[in-house]
Order: structure tokens, then C-alpha cells, then sequence
């Protein structure tokens, strides 16, 4: 069912013109890797700063606190362009091996943000007052940088893998539709 | 005279996909940094601290992230020499390159530790921003451009 939406989304007029476009796609997938170098490394930042390594004359809170919304914004951008991509592919990312485990991957991200919220990132007043940064914090940062590391590079993983070419059918449906309709 | 001995990076299959990815983090490290001091100049983010507070405390990563992008890049670029050279997205990039380094360690130091007046740094953090965001463009274009200069 997911394989046949996936094909239903790739052959929309949209998606299409996207895929066939030969500049379109690769600015939007310039634009990914854009909003990947501008928030991605604010995401660095926040994690070295609770792992001590970076930003120490600020405080933990004004780090976190005033990255928050601008990371945000980034996650949006980046996104955006990820789906647009995975639009214009959809069938072949369903089969693709790299693409899995970036979803994984982004699930794993949001369990990550859910269990430290409390004690971590909307508890930066406490580890700002701790004597040391807690082992707690610094595990999240540590699984932070995992995480979106292994993000990247599975995304980048995707572009690797060939196709399976007996198993896709959707342009040549698409093709046929076209031709039906013109007929 | 032609070389004897091949690229030992193109004996494997794996040695380009991860120096990319190294490339990727090298470059978010540095242009995340750089773009940090950015978008304090442009009132956005870390508001709170002066720019050149941000500078001072981001500049050791800053050099750190362009060390690796360069390092990784050059070995991409060993791969296919001639296929880079004839390739007009990666010439473009190359040139970006150059005036968004130059452009870093020149006047955006300068202007960023100076904490300027609003105009003036808006300016100089947009052509910052404008400059890195080309040579990602282009370094995405070469592998869609394929037609080499005549």
C-alpha cells in the first residue's frame, strides 16, 4: 500500500515536472544541503557547548534558549526540501536501503527530544547552577551528535544505491496515462 | 609525462561516499559558525552577546570545520581532475570559494569585531551568507552539469 502511494505521489503532475526539471531539483537538493550548513551546525554548537567543548563564556540556557527558535526554522527548511526530493522519487526510495534507515534515524531523533526534554533542554537553568555539566546532559549531546552525523551520512548513502529496475514500474504507467489521455 | 601509479582512493568504492560525508560535517561545522556571527549581525539568534564575543568564541571551530571541507575537497577533487576542471559549476564554486574565504578572514572579521552599526553589518553578514550559500550551490550542480567548457 505504502509502494503504491509512494508511485501515486511520484507520477502527480507536480512531482513530475519536479523530476524532470534540470535545475529545479538540484537547487532544491542545494537548499537541503544549505539549510544542513547553517542549522546543522548551530546543532553542533548546542551539543559541544553541553559537552564543554565550545561556546563556555555563555551560559548553557542562553545557548540552547536562543538557538532554539532558529534551529527550528532550519528543521522546516531542511524538511521541506527532503520531501520535495523524496516527492519526485518516491518509488525508488520506497526500495532504498539508506532511505530507511534516515527514517529510522529521524524517529530515533524525535524519541531523543522527547526523553531529555524535561531534564535536559528545558532544564538548562539547573545544569548552568551544577558545579559540572551532568553526565545526563552531556549523554544527550553525545547521542545528539550520533544521531545527526549518521543522518547525514545515510543521506547522503541515498544517492548510492541503484534502482531496482524490475521492480519499478510508476514512469512507465505515467507515460501510458499520458498517452491514454492524449488519445 | 603521465603518472604511473593510479589514485589509490579510486581502488575503492567506498573512499568517495565517505569523504563526502566528512566534507558535509567539515562544512557545517564551518559554515554553521561563520553563519552563527551571521545571523547575530542580522539580529537574529544569539542576541544577547556582541558579535564579535560570538566571533572570538566560534573562530577556533570555524578554522577547524574549513581545515576538514578543504582537506576532504581536495581529495574528491583527486578523483576526477579533469572532470572538475571542465566542469563550469565546479569552476564557479572554486571562484565563490576563494572571495567567501578571503571575504571570512578580511572584512567580515573586521566588521564582526568591530560590533558595526545595523546597515553595515546586514550588509556584510547577507554578502557572507550570499557567498557560502553559492559554493554550495555549485558544488551541487557539478554532479548535474555534464557538458564540459569549449
Amino acid at each position: 500500500m505504502i509502494l503504491s502511494f509512494a508511485q501515486w505521489v511520484q507520477s502527480s503532475a507536480f512531482f513530475t515536472e519536479l523530476r524532470l526539471s534540470w535545475f529545479v531539483y538540484p537547487a532544491v537538493m542545494s537548499l537541503h544541503l544549505l539549510g544542513i550548513a547553517l542549522f546543522g551546525g548551530l546543532i553542533l554548537l548546542t551539543d559541544m557547548r553541553l559537552l564543554g567543548l565550545a561556546m563556555r563564556t555563555h551560559s548553557v540556557t542562553d545557548v540552547v534558549n536562543q538557538l532554539r527558535m532558529p534551529k527550528r526554522i532550519g528543521l522546516i527548511l531542511v524538511a521541506t526540501c527532503g520531501i520535495l526530493m523524496l516527492g519526485s522519487k518516491a518509488e525508488e526510495y520506497y526500495f532504498n536501503i539508506f532511505f530507511r534507515i534516515k527514517v529510522l534515524l529521524l524517529a530515533l531523533v524525535f524519541v531523543h527530544g522527547w526523553v531529555f526534554r524535561r531534564s535536559v533542554y528545558y532544564n538548562t537553568v539547573e545544569i548552568d547552577r551544577a558545579p559540572r555539566i551532568p553526565a545526563q546532559a552531556k549523554l544527550a549531546a553525545f547521542l545528539s551528535l550520533l544521531l545527526w552525523v549518521s543522518i547525514a551520512c545515510a543521506g547522503r548513502g541515498i544517492g548510492y544505491i541503484e534502482p531496482p529496475l524490475d521492480k519499478i514500474h510508476a514512469i512507465e504507467r505515467f507515460l501510458d496515462s499520458n498517452a491514454n489521455n492524449h488519445g | 609525462m603521465l603518472l604511473a601509479i593510479s589514485n589509490p582512493l579510486n581502488e575503492s568504492e567506498l573512499s568517495f561516499p565517505v569523504l563526502e560525508c566528512i566534507h558535509i560535517i567539515g562544512f557545517a561545522l564551518s559554515i554553521g559558525t561563520i553563519a552563527l556571527v551571521d545571523f547575530r549581525l542580522l539580529g537574529i539568534g544569539m542576541r544577547r552577546q556582541p558579535a564579535a564575543q560570538l566571533l572570538k568564541d566560534t573562530s577556533t571551530w570555524t578554522l577547524v570545520g574549513i581545515v576538514i571541507m578543504l582537506f576532504s575537497g581536495l581529495l574528491l577533487f583527486s578523483s576526477d581532475p579533469d572532470m572538475y576542471y571542465l566542469n563550469w559549476a565546479f569552476l564557479i564554486k572554486m571562484a565563490c570559494l576563494l572571495l567567501a574565504i578571503v571575504f571570512n578572514y578580511t572584512i567580515h572579521r573586521r566588521v564582526a569585531r568591530s560590533n558595526p552599526s545595523p546597515p553595515h553589518a546586514k550588509l556584510v553578514a547577507s554578502v557572507s551568507l550570499a557567498l557560502w550559500g553559492a559554493v554550495i550551490f555549485g558544488g551541487i550542480f557539478i554532479a548535474f552539469v555534464n557538458e564540459g567548457l569549449t
